[in-house]
């Protein structure tokens, strides 16, 4: 670990100018991903830019009827907050399937954003890598690659974004809300994260010295049947396989409107617009759930040893979705 | 005084642990301690080319940066399992060869830990690269002895088919484990310090006077210069009992240097460096008559090892104690693999060899259309089929109709697939379990305050099992004192030779050393009681009574074979679509003889169940195929059962003393909660799927297949 200087940023503006002044700051919130790294070399940063104390925390109800999460939230407020339990039960869910209890106490939402892939080649640097070691190789493509992406990935990267709150906020059209020394801005969930293409070294989309503020959740009537399904090697504790986010807007027997989005098969969180397009209008039955799973794993390429995950996520999917259909619950 | 023996007492450590008071290795705080940090290889086979050392050298608070060009000499002990045994034959830093990935290439020594993991990172190290081989399925296997150099095959009958055996059924299978880590809570830590020419070592160890011989040998100093101190131990499941690597290389550093030095090996380092076990590949052929006796039994096993070491993973050494046949074959044949050298790991061979056995009797049950209880009661044997000695006090039937009435086993349907629950396919099996009773010698010193107090000292060992419980309890029953007024001091040298906690053997070697050394206690001032020793005491003015006693197991080993038996019965709900499946019921009756200590021998069932249930549905540490350093290396890519996995576990004990054992009839529990876990698991899931799961673990993706 080589030396880096710490400071606490005394507010948002402070923070973002902080990052300005040297070539290699970083910020950290709970610290639950970014110590992990520093600690194997990971990141090196220069100066370190806490942020954790900032007045970023609240957690409350927009004009429009959504609700607005400051970046500072921890993943357990968020979890257990009223309305979001009210509201977006999936996005509870979500974060609650994730870590441990005492990892979400520490986590932020901002930092939960932009946790790294868990790749084992990433974090080991005896491996190559090319989102650690730009043009490295990725060792993981002839290697082990049963957590790796079936879908988006690219030949240089096919890691997966490993966040469990990330996949709801996919399926809730979130926007993310950011400042920078040249203002603030919003960016739309889906723009949020990329895909590896040829350069997996960068997870998402923000510059250098953004900071995330908020994530800001438009209302969505039927959020409230909304559920996360996640499949995973134990029962707790471990990061998704699959996991699936849900929702299902019924009119009588018919499919009004449908969220869906996918984790553990890409390089960020996977929103299947063509199935939930697929979904409207038909009839909510187990075959229309089937074809809309095929279509959302249309075009999936599975590598050596991933290939259970194109038929797990399929068989995800049209259980989340008829869980939802019957209006919710735990899946 | 009520009986203390067998009832259900908490940890006398217990306090000490949760509040962070009982002082672990890495914990102690030794006046001038420097750091040292591993350097470990980039590589899996191959040599180092060059090693260039200087900014690391120049790095600031660097003490020392050792490589195998500058590494201190130690002898080779004579490195036999009883005297002085190495966990790896090859010293480290002994040349320029690289036999596994992350093998130790050097070592970085810093006034402080952050220092030493800096400069650690500078050395450049230059490789000549060869490919190295960890895929078992293109190893070159050859015939195995025991890590004791004994023959492991063994043949016994004719094998001819006019035994009598008219439309046998033969079922004949292969069975698979993964490669299995310890993963003990505490890392594998050393503290060495030399004061002159004498050595303390801090270091967690299951063998205390085993390993001070060892160190003795390594430094060519006699035993009385080398002290052990390990009072606590964060788990070792067999890892902890000799040197490994980095031990010795600390120890050696730290003679050079003249500073007191620790190494903590980090999780992902131990994934080489402090053992595991090896995957196996188990075949199982029985065959059987109509009705279910079985006729003969053949099992092969393979297993793999590092090139620096042999130790063959012994599978077999349970076929010859499950099940009658007039005719049986073992075989064990092992590979080398660029993997770190394999150990001991809970129940080592009756692990993966209960997998394969028990599944292969379910398998037989159900061609047969047999129960699997009364399949294993038909074949029960009584006598040790490879020694030709009958078992001193067996029970096993007992803990099949025990645990088969108290998981309602009567009520299983014949036919797979026909429980359900909630949309659930639900599944009842059940295995056997069996561990060998081990007993070695053991020293303890009791000393009598005039206060009342106990206090007991010996060199045994505490890795979690309940070491410091079991010697207040033998204390407090042979006295007549309560529990609280014993206090026990342990995992020191300089205290009587305690013996060996390894082969679940502590308990029996201890408690009656224990007890003899109260009695002698009582002897020595002609005291017919505890009371009139203290009364004694006082009116004398005298500060102590004390007394040594000893125990050793003497000539019954040659009547006489010793172990331990049980039977697992569990149910689980799966929900096939989606490859969920959980472990929601479990019962386990033990005959393991007389039983000291009611809470920690079933804690250490459960344990061993949970364990087991790892074993059976998420254990497995991966190699990636073209490098070959492990990709499953810490606790986020290694994964063991977390509580949600765990249902309720149900343990009893059926509680006969074996006193042909040892005088207090108590054989232990360490290990066999471990054994038959992975086989009830999967035979569950066949009576809940219809479908026969033969490699370990049964993942999600293979559920779902
Ligand atoms: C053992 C373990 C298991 C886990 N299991 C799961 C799981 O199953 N599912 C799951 O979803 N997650 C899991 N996690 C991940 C966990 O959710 C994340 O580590 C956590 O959300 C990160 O939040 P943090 O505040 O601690 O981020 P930090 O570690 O502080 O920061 C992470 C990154 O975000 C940046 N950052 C933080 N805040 C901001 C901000 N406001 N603006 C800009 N940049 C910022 C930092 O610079 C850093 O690069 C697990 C973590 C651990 C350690
Ligand atoms: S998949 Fe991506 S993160 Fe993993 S090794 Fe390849 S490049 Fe690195």
């Amino acid at each position: 670990m080589k030396n880096f200087a710490y400071v606490r940023a005394t507010s948002t503006e402070d923070a973002v100018q902080q990052s300005q002044t040297t070539q290699n700051a970083q910020f950290i919130a709970g610290g639950t991903n970014l110590v992990d790294r520093l600690k194997v070399f990971l990141d090196r940063p220069d100066r370190l830019i806490d942020v954790s104390r900032l007045d970023l925390k609240q957690i409350e109800a927009t004009k429009e009827g959504g609700i607005r999460i400051g970046a500072l939230a921890t993943n357990t407020a968020v979890a257990d907050h009223p309305q979001i339990r009210r509201d977006y039960p999936l996005l509870s869910r979500a974060i609650l399937s994730g870590a441990s209890q005492q990892i979400r106490n520490m986590a932020t939402v901002g930092g939960n954003l932009l946790q790294r892939t868990r790749c084992p080649y990433y974090y080991d640097p005896v491996f190559a890598c090319n989102k650690r070691q730009p043009g490295s190789g990725c060792p993981a493509i002839p290697g082990i690659n049963r957590m790796h992406a079936i879908l988006g990935a690219s030949d240089s990267c096919i890691a997966v974004h490993p966040s469990d709150m990330c996949v709801a906020l996919a399926a809730l059209d979130a926007v993310v809300e950011v400042e920078s020394t040249k203002g603030r801005r919003q960016i739309p969930f889906n723009d949020f994260h990329r895909l590896p293409g040829d350069a997996p070294e960068r997870d998402t989309n923000l510059e250098p010295g953004d900071l995330i503020t908020a994530v800001i959740l438009p209302p969505v009537s039927f959020a409230k049947t909304g559920i996360y399904l996640k499949l995973r090697d134990r029962a707790s504790y471990s990061f998704a396989l699959i996991s699936v986010a849900a929702a299902i807007d019924l009119s009588g027997e018919s499919i009004r409107d449908a969220r869906l989005a996918l984790g553990g098969v890409a390089h960020k969180p996977w929103r299947s617009i063509e199935a939930e397009t697929f979904l409207k209008g038909k009839p909510a039955t187990v075959e229309t759930f089937q074809q809309a799973a095929e279509i959302a794993l249309q075009g999936a390429k599975p590598l050596d040893h991933n290939g259970f995950k194109v038929n797990m996520a399929k068989r995800a999917i049209k259980r989340a979705l008829t869980i939802s259909a019957q209006g919710g619950g735990v899946a | 005084m009520n009986k203390v023996i067998g009832t259900a007492v908490s940890r006398t450590d217990g306090l000490a642990k949760v509040t962070g008071k009982a002082t672990y290795t890495g914990e102690q705080q030794i006046p001038g301690l420097v750091y040292g940090y591993l350097v470990t290889s980039a590589i899996a086979k191959g040599r180092i080319r060059s090693i260039s050392t200087e900014a690391a050298q120049k790095a600031p608070g660097v003490i020392a940066v050792i490589t195998h060009k500058n590494a201190p000499k130690v002898f080779k002990p004579t490195n036999n399992f009883i005297t002085s045994k190495i966990y790896e034959a090859r010293l480290p830093l002994s040349d320029e060869q690289v036999h596994y990935g992350g093998q130790i290439i050097g070592l970085v020594v810093a006034d402080t830990f952050e220092r030493a993991r800096d400069a650690a990172q500078l050395l450049q190290v230059e490789y000549d690269i060869e490919t190295p081989l960890v895929n078992s399925a293109k190893a070159t296997y050859k015939a195995a002895n025991s890590m004791f150099g004994e023959e492991m095959a063994f043949r016994k009958g004719e094998f001819s088919s006019g035994t009598g055996v008219t439309e046998p059924a033969t079922i004949e299978a292969t069975y698979t484990t993964s490669t299995e880590l310890h993963v003990p809570m505490e890392p594998h830590a050393i503290i060495a310090h030399w004061q002159e020419d004498a050595l303390t070592i801090y270091e967690p160890s299951q063998w205390v006077a085993g390993i001070q011989r060892t160190y003795a040998e390594l430094f060519g100093i006699p035993s009385e210069k080398v002290r052990i101190v390990t009072p606590y131990i964060g788990g070792a499941f067999g890892s902890k009992v000799y040197p490994w690597p980095h031990s010795i290389l600390c120890a050696a550093v730290a003679r050079q240097i003249q500073r007191p030095l620790k190494v903590v090996v980090s999780r992902r380092q131990m994934t080489a460096n402090t053992g595991h076990r090896s995957e196996t590949e188990q075949t199982v052929k029985l065959t059987a008559t109509k009705d279910g006796k079985l006729d003969a039994i053949v099992h092969t096993a393979k297993s793999v090892t590092s090139p620096v070491d042999m130790f063959p993973e012994p599978c077999t050494n349970i076929t010859p104690v499950m099940y009658a046949a007039p005719n049986m074959q073992v075989n064990q044949t092992v590979a080398t693999l660029n993997v770190g050298t394999p150990t001991f790991m809970r129940a080592p061979g009756e692990t993966p060899g209960m997998w394969a056995m028990e599944s292969a009797m379910d398998e037989l049950a159900w061609k047969l259309n047999l129960d699997p209880v009364e399949l294993r009661l038909k074949n029960e044997t009584t006598t040790h089929l490879r020694k030709n000695l009958p078992f001193s006090s067996k029970h096993f039937a007992d803990c099949l109709k025990e645990g088969a009435k108290r998981f309602g086993w009567q009520n299983r349907p014949r036919q797979p697939r026909t429980l359900t629950r909630d949309g659930k396919l639900i599944g009842w099996g059940m295995a056997a379990a069996t561990y060998p009773a081990l007993r070695g010698n053991a020293t303890v010193k009791v000393r009598l305050l005039p206060d009342g107090r106990v206090n007991v000292l010996t060199s045994a060992n505490d890795m979690g099992t309940g070491t410091y419980t079991l010697i207040a309890i033998m204390t407090a029953e042979t006295l007549g004192v309560s529990v609280d007024k014993v206090s026990v001091e342990i995992g020191d040298s300089l205290f009587p030779d305690g013996g060996l906690a390894g082969g679940s053997q502590m308990t029996a070697s201890l408690a009656p050393a224990v007890q003899q050394a109260c009695q002698n206690l009582l002897k020595s001032g002609k005291f017919t009681n505890t009371k009139e020793a203290i009364k004694e005491l006082q009116s004398s003015g005298r500060a102590a009574v004390e007394a040594t006693g000893s125990s050793a197991p003497s000539e019954e080993g040659k009547n006489w074979a010793f172990q331990s038996w049980g039977a697992h019965f569990c149910e689980v709900s799966i929900d096939e679509e989606i490859g969920r499946l959980r472990v929601t019921r479990w019962v386990s009756v033990m005959d393991i003889g007389q039983v000291m200590n009611a809470k920690a021998a079933a804690s250490q069932i459960r344990g061993g169940v949970i364990m087991g249930i790892g074993e059976a549905l998420m254990e497995e540490c991966v190699f990636d195929p073209n490098t070959g350093q492990p990709v499953v290396y810490d606790l986020a890519t290694y994964h063991y059962p977390s509580h949600a996995d765990i249902p309720r576990i149900d343990v009893t004990f059926v509680g006969k003393p074996d006193l042909t054992f040892n005088p207090l009839g108590a054989r232990g529990g360490g290990e066999i909660g471990i054994t038959g876990v992975a086989a009830a698991v999967a035979n569950a899931v066949y009576h809940a799927t219809g479908k026969r799961f033969r490699n370990l673990p049964i993942a999600p993706d293979k559920l779902m297949a």
